[in-house]
């Protein structure tokens, strides 16, 4: 039997399996361009290992997949999931080039995301080192991944020496590395809620490079003194080290907005057993902006993924009209309202510490 | 059968009283079934109707009874179930008059239990005329049971409620959104979906409320100007991309002015100067539509020339919108019930999936 506290964290890495599911259908369904070629991969590490990871067994694995990648998902959802990975990019991107490709990425509660890989391959032989810290149930699912495809290891410049893991019981899973080291790509297997100013160290994170550390739909999982305790966490180590430091935060996580869709999300995910600490205390774009220029930070851009589609002016869009045409080709939304609606309630934040934070233009469109 | 509280006792004595008065009828005897029993003689389709023998009503009952458990009917029973109602609706105009009293609902979506909420809100079918604006299908979790049980009111009291083609009844939205899914699922293929789809075709498209509602799922289209237009129209067809028909099964009031390209990829935006000009040219008092979400169940538009009703309450188990259907009286006086999901005690909601969320 595994604890409530237990049962709590799996529960949580079990969203991993939501949003795996979401880019494989907006994958399959062709919305990314370029495709994204690593999601079959973490496919099948996940099928592979989660057999052995904690809480499951035989038979909940196959419901728990099924559940996750057997049913196409709603054109809403798929297009809400484009919004998403795009609008993340696009600001990603902005930071790799504004920093001229000598930059550090930092993805928390990363899970099966691909966007490492993704990033490397944008953006060969340059100077971006990506870092991906989760669970070490996660990482170790993801190490098995990235150790069996040789494309993935020659894109992290680990060569192409590929290692077959082969993985029969619990224990052996358990024993599985859950950290990867590359020059380009640096794998933690760790708590975040363990990240004290004191306890854990990142040998590998230069405080002196200019980093983006991004959290997507992970922070929203923890307190709002864990959510403190981790970004000064950051806050101290890039300050300490260098005082003219860049750190970024990214941040994209839902909103209740106080109302009644918002009041309707608490109950359907508390019905999985995923609560949002966070959700009331910061409900909206307002309160978030407070809470993170409160903390100390230089600003903070806010926006939501509503005005990011264009669903609310035009001209506030971070989607271009040939690209909004080509998405909208793929299937028929049949209710804006309802997308509009679901939308407004995830918010993008770009905050942090250092010269290029002040005003993003993209957050800032008139319309 | 009798314990079917949609289907009172008193109906089987009202029948012969209805036949004597010329109506086709089987409605029961309530107040607003007298009102209406004197209208139904001029319910001027001009179409041929065939009276439904004791055998029919007593299986349609049957079906009733068994459909408002939520129990879907056999794969057998609905393709006669839709022999028949295509009998109905085959003889139905595409401008479907409608007498008051009649109480107005929009999307329903599959929301099973939010439809038997609906009658119990409204009050039951018979004893009270239903307009229903399409969308049955998609979405919920019990689009067959919702679809057949309408299918059946239809058939079992055809002057007593009218029920509208909506966008998703079409072969090609209903393969995207969920009731080709649910065919197979409960049937395991695709007969019934089939056997559905092609009863929807001959689905009226909209209906006129006393000559002074007009009533239909979308909105207004650039191409009529005239209800005689819609008249016209073939409707025996699937919902096509484009043209008179689509846009009004697709079109949505917008505060521009004029006519707009639609979000949606199909039928167009309207303005009030729109709306305005068709209530005038039809000498229409309002334009009562569904197909938009809105948050309230209701919402007014174009200085209440135009009104959007949505009654799937908590639409998808995500929305936590309300719901609400509106009363029209015989003096078409209107008034909105609005009402939430329906609660089902003892009914675990965690074993129904968790609508998905970006996480």
């Amino acid at each position: 039997m595994i604890s409530p506290l237990q049962r709590h964290d799996k529960l949580v890495r079990a969203t991993d399996l939501d949003a795996l599911s979401c880019r494989f259908n907006a994958n399959q369904r062709g919305y990314f361009i370029p495709p994204d070629k690593y999601i079959p991969e973490m496919i099948r590490s996940y099928q592979k290992h989660l057999p052995f990871c904690q809480g499951y067994t035989n038979l909940s694995v196959n419901r728990t997949l099924r559940a996750a990648f057997q049913e196409p998902k709603l054109p809403l959802i798929n297009r809400g999931t484009y919004f998403r990975t795009k609008s993340i990019d696009i600001v990603l991107d902005d930071f790799i080039s504004q920093h001229e490709n000598k930059c550090q990425i930092v993805s928390l509660g990363s899970g099966s995301d691909t966007r490492a890989f993704r990033t490397l391959e944008k953006y060969p032989d340059s100077g971006v080192i990506y870092h991906e810290i989760d669970f070490p149930e996660s990482t170790k699912i993801k190490r098995a991944a990235i150790v069996n495809n040789s494309e993935i290891m020659k894109l992290i410049k680990s060569g192409d020496l590929i290692e077959n893991v082969a993985v029969s019981s619990r224990e052996e899973f358990e024993s599985l590395k859950s950290d990867f080291h590359t020059s380009v790509y640096h794998l933690y297997g760790l708590d975040l809620r363990k990240l004290t100013s004191s306890s854990v160290e990142f040998p590998h994170v230069d405080p002196t490079l200019p980093t983006i550390i991004i959290s997507e739909c992970v922070l929203c999982y923890l307190t709002p003194e864990e959510n403190v305790q981790i970004l000064s966490y950051w806050t101290d180590m890039f300050t300490s080290s260098c005082p003219t430091a860049t750190m970024a935060f990214l941040i994209y996580e839902p909103m209740s907005l106080n109302d009644s869709f918002g009041k309707t999300m608490v109950k359907n995910l508390s019905g999985r057993g995923i609560t949002l600490p966070t959700f009331e205390k910061f409900p909206d774009l307002d309160s978030r902006k407070q809470f993170y220029t409160g903390f100390g930070f230089n600003n903070a851009n806010v926006t939501d993924l509503s005005v990011i589609g264009g669903y609310e002016k035009e001209g506030q869009s971070w989607i271009t009209k040939e690209e909004f045409n080509r998405i909208s080709s793929l299937e028929l939304v049949d209710e804006v309202e309802e997308i509009k609606l679901l939308l407004r309630h995830y918010c993008l934040i770009f905050t942090g510490i250092g010269q290029n934070i002040r005003n993003v233009n993209l957050f800032n469109k008139d319309g | 059968m009798d314990l079917d509280t949609d289907v009172p006792m008193e109906d089987v004595s009202e029948e012969q009283q209805q036949s004597l008065n010329q109506s086709f009828d089987q409605g029961s005897s309530t107040a607003a079934g007298g009102a209406n029993t004197s209208a139904n003689g001029a319910t001027g389709s001009g179409s041929h109707k065939t009276e439904l023998n004791p055998s029919s009503i007593s299986q349609l009952d049957g079906w009733l009874d068994k459909l408002s458990k939520c129990e879907p009917l056999s794969e057998e029973d609905v393709k006669k179930l839709c022999d028949m109602a295509i009998d109905v609706l085959q003889f139905e105009e595409n401008v479907q008059p409608v007498q008051v009293p009649v109480t107005i609902c929009g999307d329903v979506h599959g929301q099973f239990h939010d439809l038997m909420e609906l009658f119990k809100i409204g009050g039951p079918c018979p004893d009270t005329n239903y307009l229903f604006m399409g969308d049955y299908v998609d979405r919920g979790y019990y689009s067959v049971e919702t679809v057949s049980y309408l299918v059946c009111m239809k058939v079992r009291f055809p002057n007593r409620i009218t029920i509208l083609r909506g966008n998703h009844e079409s072969r090609q939205i209903t393969q995207v959104y969920g009731f080709y899914d649910e065919c197979l699922r409960k049937y395991g293929s695709a007969t019934v979906w089939k056997l559905f789809t092609d009863l929807f075709d001959y689905f009226p498209i909209t209906a006129l409320v006393d000559n002074k509602v007009f009533c239909l799922h979308g909105g207004l289209s650039p191409m009529i100007e005239t209800i005689d237009q819609v008249r016209e129209l073939n409707r025996i067809q699937e919902v096509p991309h484009e043209g008179p028909m689509c846009d009004l099964l697709w079109s949505d009031p917008d505060d521009r002015g004029g006519w707009g390209i639609s979000p949606r990829g199909a039928g167009f935006t309207f303005g009030q100067d729109i709306s305005e000009q068709f209530n005038h040219t039809n000498d229409l008092s309002l334009i009562a539509r569904a197909h938009q979400l809105v948050m309230e169940g209701y919402s007014w538009s174009h200085q209440e020339s135009v009104v959007t009703i949505f009654s799937a309450p908590n639409y998808c188990y995500r929305c936590g919108n309300q719901a609400a259907i509106m009363e029209v009286d015989e003096q078409h006086n209107r008034q909105f019930l609005q009402y939430d999901p329906s609660v089902r005690p003892g009914e675990p909601t965690v074993t129904r999936k968790t609508p998905d969320y970006f996480l």
